[in-house]
């Protein structure tokens, strides 16, 4: 691949972008949404959110439910950007005009893909202040911050690439478009519905035999044999990749007080502790762990879920520009439906 | 690259033609869009693709611009095949499809230049030879404006430039003169035959007759995916018959003297029209007349060489 061809190609998608002028509109849209979220959601919390221990660490919630809000408005974004790249250069008839030029097949996909991504990247960049704001409300440091939006950009980019295959596959860019959001849709929802129908499967009986003769039977669970549906998950994959923020632990007593306050860590926890061995019942993202009669115990190894789900992100996204390569290779052998060369 | 060297540097032979077909068979599920064609089109010569619609060829001219695979057969576009060595094909061919889009958020230097770079052209060849080429279609004028403001002519010619614009030695071109007023035809037609003199080799499909007659060296005729014939513009000018039309200042002498010579004739809207006759049937024909005294002030073919030739060809395999 020759990088000189890779930027002429994003420098071209730009130009024909950029000059439509709606950008601004759109970008404009954007930045009031965001701001009237993060208003909302800051007078939410000031009024007493159960959440917030004290208001040192108010930064934790508010940066946890932006970070849910920016990641699931650019789900809804990001197909839009490239979903047309491809079979819509085709309907105004410039991309066999295109292929015939000295530029590869992987040049162009790859320059269409960095363009729609860059764009991407923008609006998420446009994000940045109000992440920052929610800093400056204690709690949050950089390195969370900064995990967080390179989660965010990364899944941006893999749902770029899988519009952009979709729209090479199929005639119609109404049709891609639209199979876009199925399946960014299947990403967010689908895994959450596959995951609950699919524990439903692995119910057991457990008969219990008591010690004074007879037993009695209940149906058991095992979330550890169903835990990948949710890997996928881009908002797993953010929560769980997110780095920990302790819950507050308080103790009179023998009273010992856990205190969740960040939307992350909890998601993230939660997914954690299906993935936990059968039979252990911890509590995690802590520092101290006890058993169910309060006693400490040695914690328990952590599994995380987020390096699945990245790198199934990572695959689907370098699986997709493959496809899309593969399919603006000429001389073609077989058309698809429906498609006309030039 | 050098002109004349595909992508592994193995220079093609010179004197093999340009576009080389040899029975290329397409399929479009069951129909087969080419079944079996074969021609050449030499270098330093125009070469006109001429058939009905459906004929096949658009979809010769994709296999040629190395963007679609044929069936079966082989072509040979300046040397490589377009199946084997596309890079190869591209660098030295340039085409212009019959329906196209252009950028219209880019001005008309823009589009060049993203074109020239995509050919591998430097920034300083691609300028230079931006302003040569508009220059040549007359476009210079619009260098700076968007090309959505060009109408459909101007499109067309600048859609031309776009596939002249790394110099290559072959020239696919699909309906080019459609949409072009009369002047630009002309000039598209002097711009054919100066690439045809610097030693290029153009391939240029279509149905309008009259102006390939005018362009083209060489004839090819196609229908149903087949060649049909294959002629030299010279010899299907003696070889063409057709009706010819005579007025004279009397018509009453030249009718007797059609007559007494045996040459069938009729009469259509007052004007005497003389049936199917070869150049040279024609030249004696007026020769006879002229020496029976009789005044003739008009003598003029009718229809054109091509059309009569093609109109023939596709009556046959009706």
């Amino acid at each position: 691949m020759n990088a000189s061809h890779v930027w002429l190609v994003i420098a071209q998608e730009f130009r024909i972008r950029l000059r439509t002028g709606r950008w601004r509109w759109l970008l404009g849209a954007w930045l009031v949404l965001l701001t009237l979220f993060t208003l909302l959601l800051d007078l939410g919390l000031h009024t007493g959110y159960a959440y917030v221990p004290d208001n040192s660490l108010r930064g934790v919630p508010l940066f946890g439910f932006l970070m849910f809000f920016i990641l699931g408005s650019m789900l809804v974004i990001s197909p839009a950007l490239t979903a047309q790249t491809i079979n819509g250069d085709r309907e105004r008839g410039t991309l066999a005009t295109l292929q015939v030029t000295r530029l590869r097949p992987a040049e162009i996909a790859t320059g269409k893909l960095l363009a729609s991504w860059s764009v991407g990247l923008v609006a998420l960049a446009l994000s940045i202040p109000f992440a920052a704001y929610a800093m400056t409300q204690g709690g949050i440091n950089l390195v969370r911050t900064a995990a967080v939006y390179g989660v965010v950009a990364l899944l941006i980019g893999t749902v770029c690439a899988v519009s952009q295959a979709l729209s090479a596959l199929l005639a119609r860019s109404i049709t891609s478009a639209l199979l876009s959001y199925v399946v960014t849709a299947a990403l967010a929802v689908g895994t959450l519905i596959a995951f609950g129908l699919g524990l439903q499967l692995t119910r057991e009986r457990v008969v219990v035999e008591q010690p004074y003769g007879g037993s009695y039977e209940y149906w058991e669970s095992r979330p550890e044999r169903v835990w990948w549906l949710l890997a996928p998950n881009p908002f797993v994959i953010l929560a769980d990749a997110a780095p920990r923020v302790p819950p507050r632990v308080t103790r009179s007593g023998d009273l010992v007080m856990v205190e969740y306050y960040d939307p992350l860590s909890s998601i993230g926890n939660e997914v954690r502790r299906l993935r936990q061995p059968h039979g252990s019942m911890y509590y995690m993202g802590m520092n101290e762990y006890y058993d169910e009669h309060g006693n400490p115990v040695t914690p328990p190894e952590e599994r995380p879920v987020w390096p699945y789900g990245l790198a199934f992100s990572i695959l689907l996204g370098a699986g997709s520009l493959a496809v899309t390569i593969r399919r603006l290779h000429t001389p073609s052998d077989r058309l698809p439906r429906g498609v006309r060369v030039a | 690259m050098e002109p004349g060297h595909n992508q592994r540097g193995v220079v093609a032979p010179l004197d093999t033609p340009g576009v080389v077909v040899t029975d290329v068979w397409r399929f479009f599920g069951d129909f087969p869009a080419l079944a079996g064609m074969s021609f050449t089109a030499p270098y330093g010569q125009v070469t006109a693709l001429v058939g009905p619609n459906g004929a096949g060829k658009t979809t010769l001219l994709l296999i040629l611009a190395s963007l679609l695979k044929p069936n079966r057969g082989r072509a040979v576009v300046a040397g490589c095949d377009p199946t084997v060595d596309p890079a190869g094909v591209r660098a030295n061919t340039g085409w212009m499809p019959d329906a196209f889009g252009v950028y219209d958020q880019l001005t008309v230097r823009e589009y060049l230049q993203f074109f020239g770079r995509a050919y591998n052209l430097d920034r300083a060849t691609v300028d230079t030879r931006a302003r040569e080429l508009l220059d040549l279609v007359h476009l210079a004028e619009f260098t700076d404006r968007p090309v959505h403001v060009l109408s459909r002519g101007q499109k067309q010619r600048l859609a031309l430039t776009r596939a002249l614009v790394h110099r290559p030695r072959v020239l696919l071109l699909d309906e080019p003169a459609s949409g072009l007023d009369p002047r630009s035809r002309v000039e598209l037609r002097d711009i054919l035959r100066d690439l045809a003199a610097q030693g290029a080799a153009v391939l240029v499909s279509s149905h309008i007759l009259t102006e390939l007659e005018e362009i083209a060296d060489r004839v090819v005729l196609v229908a149903g995916g087949r060649t049909v014939g294959e002629f030299a513009m010279a010899d299907l000018r003696e070889q063409a018959v057709r009706p010819y039309r005579v007025r004279a200042l009397d018509r009453a002498p030249l009718v007797s003297a059609l007559q007494d010579k045996g040459i069938e004739h009729s009469t259509v809207n007052g004007a005497v029209e003389l049936a199917q006759l070869t150049s040279a049937q024609a030249a004696d024909a007026l020769a006879g007349l002229v020496t029976a005294g009789v005044r003739v002030v008009a003598f003029e073919p009718l229809g054109s060489d091509l059309e009569s030739m093609y109109l023939a060809m596709t009556e046959e395999r009706r």
